[in-house]
């Protein structure tokens, strides 16, 4: 006897059944799914077929979603994958998908939430390890989808005239992030992209990357401490002079010498990292 | 745009008049640096949504490329035409920016529903045949179609279950939600391979049944048989099968765009082009046919 269910119900159900993180049997008899149709009453709602009894073909939907979650974030967060090995890494993404499910059209905004569950994860090995990974893969993610912006050029640099540096504010393009890391997961992605199998040992080591994108091309570009807190400050809007000053001015191994920070200002016009420099006159 | 295949008949037979653009192949990352150095001779490129929809980065920068040169159709998987959740206006609106900016010749989507309760599933979810679902998603049909301002196109899907409260084979509903929506069809011929060896049913009576004059494209693709079930994970060569379903369908629709989908282990741009061109071979051994018999 068909049981015909109205579709906004039969939906739920369905959803709750697929979604679930055990079984397709736990699935079926779980709460969620129980509180829109009794799993006795399977039968009426779905069909067999020659060979699947219905909650097999109902477990083809299920055994397929959460491929697909871990596909999808396997591709945003491949050296986390590569440092929890496959089986970790589905345990991880099975409950991840429990706390933070997609609710946009597109499957890039799925691991928007993953860096802080990582984190937090109860029983993953080297978490602040993991965090910083993901962070760093993330980050290389907003990277490669930001919009294009207009890149300042050596023409525009030439234009401004020498007193005007002083009060200049410099404004990095949107493809652009600076991340301060704990542990050495710059060397880590680097070496799988090397396909070098000595990895870095995830002890603590702070670092400090930017990452940017030029040419439609996606860069990691290790910084020491003082360019981090240079192009921090930059990016904050602070004037150009007020933020060389600061640079030169800290003390101890970091404080670079006007040479370094000319090589620096070099490099990163020439990588295309701001898109324009305003001037106050 | 020069055609490869001039020749081929480009008569519209479609409701709109939607051109038959030739034999197509998906636009994929992978094929990315090939595209951009060889520019291969391929009639037309069918461009997944979603993949373009919120970046500002390479994909979007090689699409316009691609759109400049070639013709583009857009094809999703979020629309949730069935869904039971109010359409997503957010979505709706960069789709069809999206689809002025490469001018695309249309936007199609699946007969399924994807997610509820603000969730989605990124899974083409099976909808019940029912004059309830008929008449919600003829509706929401209609809406988008406003709201994109150009009519949509609707693809039939591979399916898994089946409900027993389903009034009408799958066939009718598309014909029926093709007629009271007023929408196309991109009717793709290996999902009907896949559903009908998954239920049960004679492919032949579906391909039959179709309303050919709203026909605006077709689909080839490969699968993976499970034995107990096929899945259709466009990761292999179509099958004869297929390609025998395709010309009894080419037969009632007359010359319409055909796109190979490849998705899975996706090989090499040629590979794909060239199972694509198979579809221009039929086409063409059909033509002959026809023509030998006055067609």
């Amino acid at each position: 006897m068909a049981l015909e269910l109205p579709l906004p119900r039969l939906q739920r159900w369905m959803q709750s059944v697929v979604v679930h993180p055990g079984s397709t049997r736990q699935a079926v008899a779980s709460s969620e799914a129980r509180a829109e149709l009794a799993p006795e009453a399977l039968v009426q709602v779905i069909l067999p077929a020659r060979q699947l009894e219905p909650i097999e073909r109902v477990g083809i939907y299920h055994g397929m979603y959460l491929l697909r979650m871990e596909e999808a974030l396997a591709t945003d967060y491949p050296a986390l994958k590569h440092f929890l090995g496959d089986g970790a890494f589905l345990e991880l993404v099975r409950a991840y998908v429990q706390a933070h499910p997609s609710v946009s059209y597109t499957l890039n905004r799925l691991g928007d939430h993953l860096p802080d569950f990582v984190r937090d994860a109860p029983g993953l090995p080297r978490p602040g390890f993991c965090h910083d990974l993901a962070r760093l893969e993330q980050a290389v993610s907003q990277v490669f989808d930001a919009p294009e912006t207009p890149v300042l050029d050596a023409a525009q640099v030439a234009s401004v005239p020498a007193h005007a540096w002083e009060g200049a504010r410099l404004r990095p393009i949107e493809a652009f992030r600076l991340l301060a890391l704990r542990y050495p997961v710059n060397d880590y992605v680097q070496s799988l992209r090397d396909d070098d199998h000595n990895h870095p040992k995830p002890r603590q080591k702070a670092n400090w990357v930017a990452i940017y994108r030029c040419n439609y091309s996606v860069y990691r570009l290790a910084l020491s401490r003082a360019a981090y807190d240079l192009l921090t400050d930059l990016a904050a809007g602070r004037p150009l002079g007020e933020a060389v000053s600061a640079a030169l001015h800290r003390t101890g191994r970091r404080a670079p010498g006007e040479a370094e920070l000319n090589l620096w200002f070099r490099k990163w016009v020439a990588e295309g990292l701001f898109q324009s420099v305003t001037t106050t006159a | 745009m020069t055609r490869i295949f001039p020749d081929l008949p480009k008569t519209a037979t479609n409701r709109w008049g939607f051109p038959d653009l030739g034999v197509g192949v998906g636009l994929r990352s992978v094929h990315f640096p090939h595209i951009l150095s060889q520019w291969p001779k391929v009639d037309w490129f069918e461009v997944l949504s979603e993949n373009y929809l919120d970046t500002g980065g390479r994909p979007l920068y090689v699409l316009d490329r691609v759109a400049e040169r070639y013709p583009v159709a857009l094809h999703g998987v979020s629309l949730g035409i069935g869904n039971t959740d109010p359409l997503n206006r957010d979505y709706l609106g960069k789709l069809k920016g999206l689809a002025d900016r490469v001018r695309a010749h249309w936007v199609s989507d699946h007969l399924c529903w994807t997610g509820i309760l603000g969730r989605n599933t990124h899974d083409l979810l099976p909808m019940p045949y029912t004059e309830e679902a008929l008449r919600h998603t003829s509706a929401r049909v209609r809406q988008v179609s406003e709201l994109l301002e150009r009519p949509l196109v609707i693809e039939n899907p591979s399916s898994y279950v089946e409900f027993v409260a389903s009034s009408m084979p799958e066939w009718e509903f598309l014909a029926r939600l093709a007629e009271v929506a007023d929408c196309g069809l991109l009717l793709d011929v290996n999902n009907v391979y896949v559903s009908s060896f998954n239920h049960g049913f004679d492919p032949r009576v579906y391909i039959d049944a179709i309303p050919a004059q709203r026909v605006v494209q077709y689909h080839l693709a490969g699968h993976t048989h499970k034995g107990s079930h096929i899945i259709d994970t466009h990761s292999d060569h179509a099958i004869p099968e297929v390609w025998e379903l395709y010309r009894r369908a080419w037969q009632r629709t007359g010359p319409v765009a055909t796109l190979y989908e490849w998705d899975e282990n996706v090989p090499a741009f040629e590979v794909v082009h060239a199972e694509a061109l198979k579809a221009l071979a039929q086409r063409e051994a059909l033509e002959l046919v026809g023509a030998a018999h006055g067609a």
